[in-house]
This record gives C-alpha cells, structure tokens and sequence, in this order.
C-alpha cells in the first residue's frame, strides 16, 4: 500500500510542477510488502475523511466551514493545497497554537482504493493568555497588565482587557471580538475604554471614557467598518500656563457619533510596499443620536506605489479631511485635525502648523497634506538579503495646509484658503521597517513656505510611527 | 513651568496695571449656579466693586473646569488666571490695591479668623445643604448641576461631584450631622459675626474689607436663594444688623448695575 504522508506543508511550492519531489518520498516506502508504487499526482483522488485531533472548546460547525472546501479536491495537489489553505484559514482564526496537517490513504471497510484521508492535529490555545510589561517615556513610567481570553465561547470569539497603570495615567480597554462563522472578515466587536491622553502642543489633556460597537465587513474588493462610538470627554489644560483658548475648551461633552470607513487595500505590506494601492475613506456624523456635539467629518487617505529603477520604489501620497460643525456650536479641539510633525509634514514640529494660540495649536476645520518619495536600497547595499533590507533611504517632498473655515464663504473661498500659505518641505533620510506594522525615520528636512506661528524642525529630524504620509 | 519661574511672571504681571477687559468667569446664573458657588462669586464682585476695579461677568457652562484650581469664581486679567476669593486679594493687592492696608496686624488677625470662619461655618452649611440633604439634592441640586449635560452625562457628573462633596463632609466630620445641628452652627456663626459688627456700618468700622465682601456674598445669598425650606434665611434673618449690613452694601456697590442682569435679587423690596 502506497502512503503519502505529507507532514507539515510550510513552505508550500506555488507551482504545481514542484510537486515531483513527492515522487521520490513515495519510493522512500517502498519497503513495504506487496508495495507498488503509485504515481497519485494526476489520479483522481477522493477525500473521505477528515479528522481532527487535540479539539477541546472549539464548536465543530466553525470548523466545519474553513475546512470544507478540501472535500471538493480532486487530485493530490488539490488536496495538498487545500487542506494547507485550510490550515492557513485555521490559523488566522487565532484559536490555535498550532495546527498540522496528515494526509494518509483511507483505511477501513469502507476504504475507497483512492480514498484519502486526512488529520488536522491542533493545538488549542489556553483559555487565558496574559501578557506583563512596563514602558517609560515622556517623563512617565506605566505598567501595562493584558489578559486574553481566545476561543472564549468556541466559535472564535476572543475578549481581550488591557489595563495600563502609570505614574501619571491610567487607561484601560475591554474588547469583544466575535467573527461570523466561515467568514473571519465579518465580525462584530464592542469595546469599553477609558483612555487619558496629553498633547503638550495644544497643552490639552484629554480623558476619554466611551463604547463603541463596530461591523465589519467586505464588499467584493473593498473592507467597511460601521460604528457607533459614544464617548464621555473630559479637556483640562495640561498646565496653569495654557493659554484662554485652551483652557475654554475645558469641561465635559458628550460625543456619540456613527462612522463609516471604507478601505481598498492593493498593497502586499503596509510598511515600504513595493507596489500597490490604498484608499482610506472615513466619515462621522455626531450629534444625531445623542450627546452634544455635533459635526460631519470626512477624511481620506490615499497612497500609490510603483516600482522603479534599481530596485526603487516610487510612492505618492495624499491626506485630507474637513470638519463641518453643525448647527451653532462651534467645533471642539478634540474634533479637529492637526498637521505637521516626522509622520506627516516633515520639517515641521508635532502638530504645530496652523492655528495657534499662544503657542499652543488649536488644529482646523480643513487640510490637505501630500508627500512624494523616492526608496532605494541602502548605497553600495550593505547586509543585502538580510538585515540591510530592512533599511532604505529615501528622498521626500511634502506639502500641506491646515486652517479653519468660515462657512459663510462658499467652497471657491474655501479652495483659495487652502491653497494660499502652503508649507512644504523636502529632504532626505533612512527608514527602517519594524515588522509589518510600524517603522522609523531619520530625517534630514528643510522646511519651506513657514508661516508665523509654526514650529519648525530644520534639520535632524527622528519619527517613528504607524501611518506615515 | 517651575513653582519659582511661575511666581516670577505672577510678579511681572503684577506690576501691570488693571486692564479694561479684565473678566470675571462663573457659572450660568439662571438654570446652573449653585448656593455655595453664588455666594462665592458674589463675594468675589463685591470685593473687585469695592476695590472700584471694573470686571466684566462672563457666564460659561464650563467655568468650573476652566478655572485653575476647579472652584468658581477664575478672574482672567492680562493673560493671568487666578481663582478664587483668597489667591484674588493676593492678586489684587500685588498690583496696588487692596481694603484691609488701614488694619494693624492685630485687627488683619481678627479680619482673617472670621473669613476662616465663614468659610468653615457658612460655606460648608450650604454645601451640607446642597449635597447632603435629599430632598433638596433631588429637587435642586441634580438637576442644576447637570442642567448643561445631555443624559447620561448629567448625572453621571451629579453624582460625581456628590461623591466627592459627601467624602470631604465625611472627613471633615460633618458627614453624621443632622440638619438641625447644622442649623445651629448656622445661628452661632452668625451670631459671632453679629456681635463683631455691631452698629458699625462695616466689620472695621467706616471701610469695607475683604471680610466684609466675604460675608454679604454668602449671606445675600442665603437670603435671596429659594430653596425648599426657608430654615436657612430664617436664622439669617434673626439678625437684624446683618440684614441691614447686606443691604447696605447692596444699595452702595450694586445699585448702579442692577439694571443688568448681573445682580437681580434685591433686599429692597
């Protein structure tokens, strides 16, 4: 009897023609009595079985639906690709530590003679996972304390409390995350926060206490998230010498607000694509189901990116948003946006473009901010197809506007106020990717169009964030 | 900002003269404000009226937050923020005026034991009758204070600020008092301050003090406030030359602005 066994299948060959390997793994069984080698590559095969083994809490039917699809294989490398999609969708689910994959010819009375079967051998994560760690920074020290708990109720869904306690702070979160089953990127969450920010270019603090309930969902190739979010606010200034605009703004507000935000995402990574598009458009409305704020704001973000010369990368970028008020209230300094700062206008200090008040930034009702930059691999390619291709230096030109609208104007005054006093700002310097989910930069800038007012950073300039224009 | 650079630019703008556009901020005078916290910025007029120094009454529903130390009255003058009646005689005096300057240091003694006195009898009765007693927290108290919050918050910052209030009542020991007690330590406070004044027309004789402001501030206001029982203006009343002392300051300092809508409530009736 001929046995493929197919034992952890990372890294899976993506050509079908790779597959010849396992010609030669089945003459390793050749040993066996009464042997004859069968070449199963372009058989028809028939899954007829599909066992799991190391199950506790997980609910079958969540099962059932990512790993169906592997009955439909016709023929071994079908199988092999989709029990290892299978495996992939099992993964991602997040309930297990470990998942592995046995494909064995079918035994039995009711064994067909190309009948196979196969085993999932999984391990379940811990009911509670937890997590410890302290941070220091900005003249404050905090322990953060997180506690998981996966596969709460067998279905995938996951709670997750955060607690951070600091010298100055404490913040803390409780989430409820629960996918629809066989299909992970539909999920519902609720979440409970409190958050405290400082902001020492507005000499604003800001304590956040709020719920919200979100839905995710795709459509064809596009990600949406609706959410409801309301949130008590409480504004203090940060010291005795904020200035009266700030300290005007103190007191409590009520937010509650649905947004909307559509996502297209062409990109293989988020940090230093190669190629690929991103379009982020969002959009809130607060104030019609309670709370007293009230406002519509919009804002999208776009990114373009295309390979170049030399392994270089060309990617553009653009920023905007606007801020509506609505009815006579004006708007809040928690609502507006700010610009300037290593991650958007470089050259420029954080937050500290447009709008000020005694040197502390009160953000606008509009803005625009865009970016062009040129990546290449480090000169002369140090430590290539190793540690060195995590860096790549870049040249960068940014531009960007921040102001305040009258809406009595009209949107040509509007445009014309946008595009009048730009800050712009060019220079050059070296990134470096964090995984795939943040990077950092240092930055030589040279800021131009400065207005009074801003704050400029001319020169060395270091930053490190998430989003970056 | 280090406490020494701060006391520094304290003195610098100290030495600048009172601006025109000096402004005194306080809560909404209608639908908000609360016993303690009108007699407080009463206090707070009266003193900057009889230091003749012009301020204008800014209402804000957030003026508590907005002030420095969280208590309302704030005066913002020149780009310098000081709250309350205390640190604002010190503010005022550093910049050349000031009431109590004709006292010796025995009678500025005397000045200050009865200000500690008010603070410590009348101030904390009526915040023992704002937040302590239920009936009036119910009626009055709640829905004043949350008065400029949409629902939840308007309670959720009610009971908040209760909490709080009955926590420093509890540590300050009148957290067991029954209101007749507090009525009691009413009558004696103004019993005291009844036998001081005696047939002067102020505390110290022929100029009014910031002892004087002090106690028409809280005293007019306990007076002219309706609350749910009249126990209160009643052991005022009883004293009939803390009556006419109010009364005199009101004609004398508020007269003029009666008209506006800063200063409603009358004694003359």
């Amino acid at each position: 009897m001929g046995t493929v066994h197919a034992r952890s299948l990372e890294p899976l060959p993506k050509s079908g023609s790779d597959f010849g390997a396992l010609g030669e793994e089945s003459e390793l069984i050749e040993v066996e009595p009464e042997a004859k080698q069968e070449l199963l590559e372009n058989k028809d095969v028939v899954v007829q079985h599909v066992h799991f083994d190391g199950l506790g809490r997980t609910k079958d039917d969540i099962i059932m639906y990512e790993i169906c699809d592997v009955f439909k294989a016709k023929n071994l490398i079908d199988v092999m690709r989709k029990s290892h999609e299978a495996r992939e969708k099992l993964l991602r689910l997040g309930i297990f530590r470990q998942v592995e994959v046995l494909i064995d010819t079918c035994q039995g009375d009711d064994a067909l003679p190309n009948g196979l079967d196969i085993t999932f051998e999984v391990t379940e994560l811990r009911r509670l996972t937890g997590s410890y760690n302290t941070m220091v920074g900005n003249n404050e020290g905090s322990m953060v304390l997180g506690l998981k708990l996966p596969n709460i109720f067998g279905r995938a869904e996951k709670v997750t409390f955060q607690f951070s306690y600091g010298t100055k702070e404490t913040s803390y979160g409780l989430s409820f995350f629960k996918p629809q089953p066989g299909h992970f990127e539909r999920n519902v969450s609720l979440n409970l926060y409190k958050v405290t920010g400082q902001f020492p270019w507005s000499s604003l603090r800001e304590t956040d206490r709020g719920i919200s309930t979100e839905i995710n969902f795709p459509i064809w190739k596009t990600n949406h998230t609706l959410k409801w979010e309301g949130v008590w606010r409480e504004l203090g200034c940060l010291a005795r010498t904020a200035s009266f605009s700030v300290r005007e703004e103190s007191g409590h507000s009520l937010k509650s607000s649905v947004s909307h935000a559509m996502v297209v995402d062409s990109r293989k990574s988020s940090i230093l694509p190669r190629k690929g598009a991103l379009l982020k458009i969002n959009q809130e409305l607060a104030g019609y189901t309670g709370g007293d704020v009230s406002f519509l704001k919009e804002d999208f973000e776009l990114q373009l990116n295309r390979p170049f010369l030399w392994d270089s990368v060309f990617s553009a970028s653009f920023w905007g948003g606007m801020l509506v008020p609505i009815r006579d209230k004006p708007s809040s300094i928690a609502d507006r946006f700010y610009l300037g700062g290593p991650t958007s206008v470089r050259g420029f200090n954080m937050y500290s473009i447009g709008p000020q008040s005694e040197g502390d930034y009160l953000g606008g009702e509009a803005y625009w901010a865009g970016g062009l930059h040129l990546y290449t691999p480090l000169p002369f390619r140090p430590g290539r197809g190793g540690f060195g291709d995590l860096f790549r230096t870049h040249f960068f030109l940014n531009a960007g506007n921040l102001c305040n609208l009258n809406y009595g104007e009209g949107p040509k005054a509007h445009i014309r106020r946008l595009a009048e006093c730009i800050r712009w700002s060019y220079g050059a310097g070296i990134v470096l990717r964090l995984g795939n989910i943040a990077r950092l930069e240092l930055n030589y800038c040279i800021p131009m169009g400065v207005q009074s007012g801003d704050r400029i950073c001319d020169g060395i300039q270091f930053g490190a964030g998430i989003r970056f224009l | 900002m280090s406490l020494a650079a701060e006391a520094f630019v304290t003195q610098i703008a100290a030495a600048e003269p009172w601006p025109e556009n000096a402004a005194l901020y306080q809560p909404l005078k209608e639908e908000q404000i609360l016993l303690s916290d009108n007699a407080a910025c009463l206090a707070v007029q009266a003193f900057l009226q009889m230091c003749s120094l012009p301020v204008q009454v800014v209402y804000r529903a957030n003026a508590e937050y907005m002030s420095p130390s969280g208590k309302v009255p704030f005066i913002h003058v020149g780009n310098q923020v000081v709250s309350e009646l205390g640190p604002i005689v010190q503010f005022v005096k550093a910049k050349g005026h000031s009431l109590s300057d004709g006292l010796d240091e025995v009678q500025k003694a005397e000045m200050k034991a009865y200000m500690e006195l008010v603070n410590n009898m009348l101030l904390t009765a009526e915040l023992y009758l704002q937040w302590c007693d239920d009936a009036t927290v119910q009626e009055i108290t709640h829905p004043r204070y949350g008065s400029p919050y949409p629902w939840p918050l308007n309670h959720i910052l009610a009971y908040q600020k209760q909490w709080e209030v009955r926590r420093k009542m509890k540590a300050i020991g009148w957290g067991s008092k029954s209101f007749d007690q507090v009525l009691e330590d009413v009558d004696q406070c103004c019993q005291a301050l009844s036998q001081r004044l005696g047939t002067q027309p102020f505390f110290f004789n022929k100029k009014p003090t910031e002892l004087d402001a002090l106690v028409f501030g809280h005293l007019f206001t306990v007076l002219t406030t309706q609350l749910i029982s009249d126990e209160l203006s009643e052991k005022v009343k009883s004293y009939s030359n803390l009556i006419s002392f109010c009364r005199r300051i009101e004609q004398h300092y508020f007269e003029g602005r009666a008209k506006d809508s800063t200063f409603r409530p009358s004694l003359i009736s």
